[in-house]
């Protein structure tokens, strides 16, 4: 576990998600392919921090996926809270960002 | 292939609890879609994460929400539902032919003592701390609780015993009655595990089902940090607190008993 300078703190798991998710990887599949981590792991990891107000889920569009000729795909989004919770685990822990840097936008 | 995945997800769709399960389903699906046109993870063992991430929300929602405005609220309510079974089922055994011999003690102490070894190797049988305190009851009162448990236990062997005579009744070596005899084993367990559960969810004061479950702090910061679900009784005895992750510093459901200055709320 990942105790940073705040006072929240993180599975390993749960900062690699939030990174994954903050360098642009906002979905399930795409995380997974990312972290190198199993979908019974990731997708369990991803409703916790949803519940704690880490992450937000939404559905995209179902015009845009019509358009495209597939199904919609549900995306997950760092919220303001998620964004400060990773920005301090990346200054205790600056491996974290070398998995993937955030994008230079945000979420 | 594609087929056996998606019955895959929709099997374990079936653990979702029903609110969030086709919501649920869509998400995995798509995803799922999305994995084989990828083929970037396999399919197959993207699937069976499905079934992870169910539990989790099937363990998740029993949690947060146990049922708390059942009926079997009330102590004396629960005792006369488990009566009213013993009832039903000596009422459905009156008309099945007395067995010729009488069922012999062994029998009985026999799936007695299986119940029990199932129920020990399958089943925490702590029912909580409950510390010692200034507002803590009095002896007699905290005699109820055990006087509470011990009459579910002996109703629920009451109902073992009317199934018993009606297995007896069969005949020793009818498939039927093999078939009851098992069936009565399993019952048992499963009511015995009731009663501990149904036992660690009441007020030891009043013996009402504790409500207003509260998520406190965050499953997903769990170390060092304290992260459970808290009870409360609304006659203002207490407030149970259940660890979410069981650790070594709170490992078990813990009891907080509440002074006469919080009667007024």
């Amino acid at each position: 576990m990942i105790r940073m300078a705040g006072e929240t703190k993180l599975s390993h798991t749960a900062a690699m998600i939030l990174q994954a998710l903050g360098a642009g990887h906002v979905y399930g599949l795409s995380v997974m392919e990312m972290t190198g981590l199993p979908s019974g792991t990731v997708y369990p990891a991803m409703r916790r921090l949803e519940r704690d107000g880490l992450i937000r889920s939404q559905w995209e569009s179902q015009s845009i996926a019509d358009a495209g000729k597939r199904p919609a795909r549900k995306y997950y989004r760092l919220t303001r809270a998620g964004k400060a919770t990773l920005e301090a685990s990346q200054k205790r822990y600056p491996l974290l960002a070398k998995l993937a840097p955030v994008a230079e936008t945000g979420q | 292939m594609k087929i056996l995945r998606h019955a895959m997800l929709r099997a374990a769709a079936r653990l979702v609890p029903s609110q969030e399960r086709a919501e649920w389903l869509e998400e995995w699906s798509a995803e799922l879609w999305y994995a084989q046109q990828s083929g970037v993870v396999d399919a197959d063992r993207f699937c069976l994460g499905a079934f992870q991430d169910a539990l989790w929300l099937r363990r998740h929602a029993s949690q947060r929400a146990p049922r708390t405005a059942s009926w079997l609220a009330s102590p004396s309510r629960c005792l006369l539902f488990l009566a009213g079974l013993d009832a039903a089922a000596l009422l459905a055994i009156l008309p099945v032919p007395r067995p010729s011999a009488p069922i012999p003690l062994r029998a009985i102490f026999l799936l007695m003592g299986m119940a029990c070894l199932i129920l020990l190797a399958t089943t925490r049988l702590s029912l909580g701390d409950y510390p010692a305190s200034r507002s803590a009851p009095s002896l007699a009162t905290r005699m109820r609780r055990w006087i509470f448990l011990a009459a579910k236990m002996a109703l629920i062997l009451a109902g073992m015993y009317a199934g018993l005579l009606l297995a007896a009744s069969l005949g020793e070596k009818t498939r039927t009655a093999a078939v009851l005899v098992d069936a009565l084993l399993c019952g048992s367990v499963l009511a015995f595990r009731w009663a501990l559960h149904d036992q660690r969810r009441r007020c030891p004061v009043c013996l009402r089902l504790l409500t207003n479950p509260l998520t406190v702090g965050q499953r997903a910061s769990w170390f060092l940090e304290w992260n459970c679900i808290e009870l409360v009784c609304l006659r203002g005895h207490g407030m149970l607190y259940i660890p979410e992750n069981p650790t070594s510093w709170f490992g078990a459901q813990r009891w907080q008993y509440l002074d006469s200055s919080w009667s007024g709320l």
